[in-house]
């Protein structure tokens, strides 16, 4: 064989050396993310948020139709359990549904516990919630009372009598209240609705931050507005 | 004696005793009509080197595979994820079925326009029509070895059609899962197919259609007006192989060796980019997160099983594919003579166009099967953010339960969610808040009634959120009766005669 042969052979096999080593990173090579896990295996938080809440809590925990997870004073009062407790059994009475096996759900605990420590490691802040009234009520509200701290803290958005104002829409329907739980009205009169320019306990009045009592009050009176039996369709929308 | 002499008398020895060489240059250098050296005749033998690359690539992925229930997928995974190029392995064989099944309509689309199923060779046809239904066979058998959720599901459809067949089903469904459901002995019989029987029979009608296409010569390119007939085709076909015909190889031969050359490097290029088809999740019945969906070849089939109506399938499904069937069968039997080109056969180019599209747009509905819900949308197809912002509190229960109640599984919202029923991004438009209370309560067209699923609040909520799904532009849809009064008015003096 000639000297040029083997050159040959040498750099047509060093080729085929090269090309097999780029094999391990040609695009079609599936990748470990591409591995099919069984549902209840799944670890990865965004999957397991994406997947399970961002429907009604919205992309990156904003802007859904439910409540804003991504709220750091809401994060800030309600603690591990509770909010556990919330994702796997869901809320009585509300649209929220249980997502836990044991409750018919298909999360395991694990998914749960990850999804609350996601959701807590991404959004919660220190001392976001520093003064906060607590997340559950520590006695019943007046509603007689409840009316004047409405007047005070609530009705240049919502209207004096709660049917509307700047913000669209009445607080006091009939069917909005029926679907909605005193803890809800709760949450979100402490913690608001900071993508839907909704403000928290403290930003309602400059310097004056509503109290603990105050906020059992007002969730009082809304829950006084609560009928027992909504009447049926069509006609209560417009109450 | 040098290296070369060597061969030679090696070589020497072999030939003297075997004559291939003689037999083969033979064969290479039978006479064509010079016509056929065309590029509309490479697709049956580059589908023939596809079938090559896919005994070669399925020996060597038999090597590694497991034909039980409980190692199939694992050892999927293994090739995907530990065997060095596994990967590619199965890639090239999982893609080389998808470039075998098109080329193989191609060819037989060409055969059939160009008359090449005609006198005399209506053989050649009838082996090709057994290859079809080998390689059809072979695709889903195949489909049933990747043992994940598509083969399992796939396979159950495939039994459950089956097990409609009048007083024999049931016994069928037992000799093709090898029991009453999918278990342990259904891959064993399914390796068994695809690895031993259908393989030996296509190589059978391989080798079949290949020594008829020998025999008989190679089609000519067919000429408007030259007709055929069981009286002169022969002759005639002689005197243009002898009068203008030129050797098999490499005159004819070589548009086939650069198309196939073509084509495996296609196959090698899309394998490398595209990678191996899953396995998805495990073939585990109990996992009912998922969307199975069949290979590409089979999903026009599954888009005919989802439209057909309910009261046809089992008629249809078991009386329709073998009257197809044995149309193709007949077809030589049917017009054996006559016009071969297509420029004078407007019926067949019709035909043709017609299957082709019929199959294509079937396809394409089955790659996102508009027909089935999705059933994660409602918690994973958010709210669209428009549709959010400036709502009331009662629009925005309303917006939640579109989700919780999996309204979304069905309807899409902003281009996201099911496709079974109307998106609802304009529902207000269409309907006014009384027709939507009415659709909800009692349902109507394909949709159930919720009537008895949702409170009064809930309809209160869902209503006042569609109704604002109308276009900033355009008003929501309003009452035809006294449509300038407010609806509550009407509502309250409400009676049928008025």
């Amino acid at each position: 064989m000639s000297a040029r042969r083997h050159w040959g052979l040498a750099l047509s096999s060093s080729m085929l050396a090269l090309g097999l080593s780029a094999c391990n990173s040609l695009p079609g090579r599936p990748a470990r993310a591409d591995y099919p896990l069984r549902p209840s295996a799944v670890t990865n938080y965004s999957e397991l948020y994406n997947e399970n809440c961002a429907g009604c809590h919205g992309v990156d925990g904003k802007f859904g139709a439910a409540f804003a997870l991504n709220n750091p004073v809401y994060l800030g009062i309600v603690d591990d359990k509770r909010l556990t407790n919330i994702v796997a059994r869901g809320v009585d009475g509300t649209a929220m549904p249980p997502f836990a096996a044991s409750a018919g759900g298909a999360l395991t605990d694990e998914q749960i516990a990850i999804i609350v420590g996601g959701m807590r490691k991404q959004w919660a802040r220190d001392g976001a919630a520093e003064g906060a009234p607590s997340y559950a009520t520590n006695g019943p509200g007046d509603p007689a009372q409840g009316t004047k701290v409405f007047a005070t803290f609530c009705a240049s958005c919502h209207g004096a009598d709660g049917k509307g104002g700047a913000a669209p829409g009445s607080i006091v329907n009939g069917s909005f209240l029926a679907l909605t739980s005193d803890q809800d009205l709760r949450a979100i009169v402490i913690a608001g609705r900071p993508d839907l320019g909704h403000p928290d306990w403290k930003d309602y009045l400059a310097g004056e931050p509503m109290t603990a009592q105050q906020v059992s009050d007002v969730v009082a009176w809304l829950a006084s507005k609560r009928p027992a039996m909504p009447r049926g369709a069509s006609y209560a929308q417009r109450n | 004696m040098p290296l070369r002499d060597w061969t030679k008398a090696i070589g020497d020895w072999f030939e003297l005793r075997l004559g291939l060489s003689s037999t083969l240059s033979e064969v290479a250098a039978h006479p064509v009509p010079r016509s056929s050296a065309s590029w509309w005749y490479v697709f049956g033998s580059a589908t023939f080197v596809i079938f090559i690359m896919q005994i070669v690539t399925g020996i060597c992925l038999a090597t590694v595979y497991t034909p039980s229930a409980e190692g199939a997928w694992s050892s999927l995974i293994y090739l995907n994820y530990t065997q060095p190029l596994g990967w590619y392995l199965r890639a090239l064989h999982g893609w080389g079925s998808d470039f075998m099944v098109g080329l193989m309509f191609v060819h037989m689309a060409q055969v059939y326009l160009f008359g090449a199923y005609k006198y005399p060779r209506e053989l050649t046809w009838v082996a090709g029509c057994v290859l079809l239904l080998c390689t059809l066979g072979m695709a889903f058998t195949g489909q049933v070895l990747r043992f994940d959720q598509d083969a399992y599901w796939g396979l159950g459809i495939g039994a459950s059609i089956v097990g409609r067949f009048p007083f024999v089903g049931f016994k069928l469904v037992h000799l093709i899962l090898g029991g009453p459901i999918i278990a342990a002995e259904t891959l064993s019989r399914f390796f068994a197919l695809h690895v031993f029987v259908i393989p030996g029979i296509l190589i059978g009608f391989v080798a079949l259609h290949l020594f008829l296409v020998l025999k008989l010569g190679i089609n000519e390119y067919p000429m408007p007006g030259r007709i055929v007939t069981r009286e002169h085709y022969l002759q005639d076909y002689e005197r243009t192989v002898t009068g203008d015909g030129e050797p098999f190889f490499p005159f004819a031969a070589q548009k086939d060796m650069v198309f196939a050359g073509i084509i495996i490097l296609a196959l090698l290029v899309v394998a490398a980019i595209s990678g191996p088809f899953g396995p998805n999740g495990q073939p585990d019945p109990t996992i009912i997160k998922t969307v199975p969906r069949p290979d590409f070849f089979f999903l026009w089939l599954f888009a005919v099983f989802a439209l057909l109506p309910p009261w046809s399938e089992t008629f249809l499904m078991l009386v329709g594919p073998p009257i197809v069937i044995a149309l193709l069968f007949a077809l030589p039997f049917i017009s054996g003579t006559g016009e071969k080109s297509w420029r004078r056969r407007p019926i067949s180019v019709v035909i043709v166009i017609l299957a082709f599209t019929t199959i294509g747009t079937l396809t394409w509905l089955g790659t996102f099967s508009p027909w089935s819900p999705k059933m994660e949308a409602w918690s994973e197809a958010p709210t669209p953010v428009d549709y959010v912002k400036g709502r009331t509190p009662l629009e925005l229960q309303g917006a939640i339960l579109i989700q919780s109640k999996q309204c979304r599984n069905c309807h899409a919202l902003g281009g996201e969610g099911g496709m079974r029923g109307p998106a609802l991004d304009d529902v207000a438009t269409r309907l006014t808040p009384d027709q939507i209370v009415r659709q909800i309560i009692q349902g109507g067209g394909n949709m159930p009634a919720y009537g008895k699923n949702l409170s009064p609040a809930e309809v209160n909520a869902i209503v006042a959120f569609l109704n604002t799904m109308h276009p900033r532009s355009e008003l929501g849809a309003r009452n035809s009766v006294k449509p300038e009064q407010p609806i509550s008015d009407v509502d309250s003096h409400h009676s049928p005669a008025q």
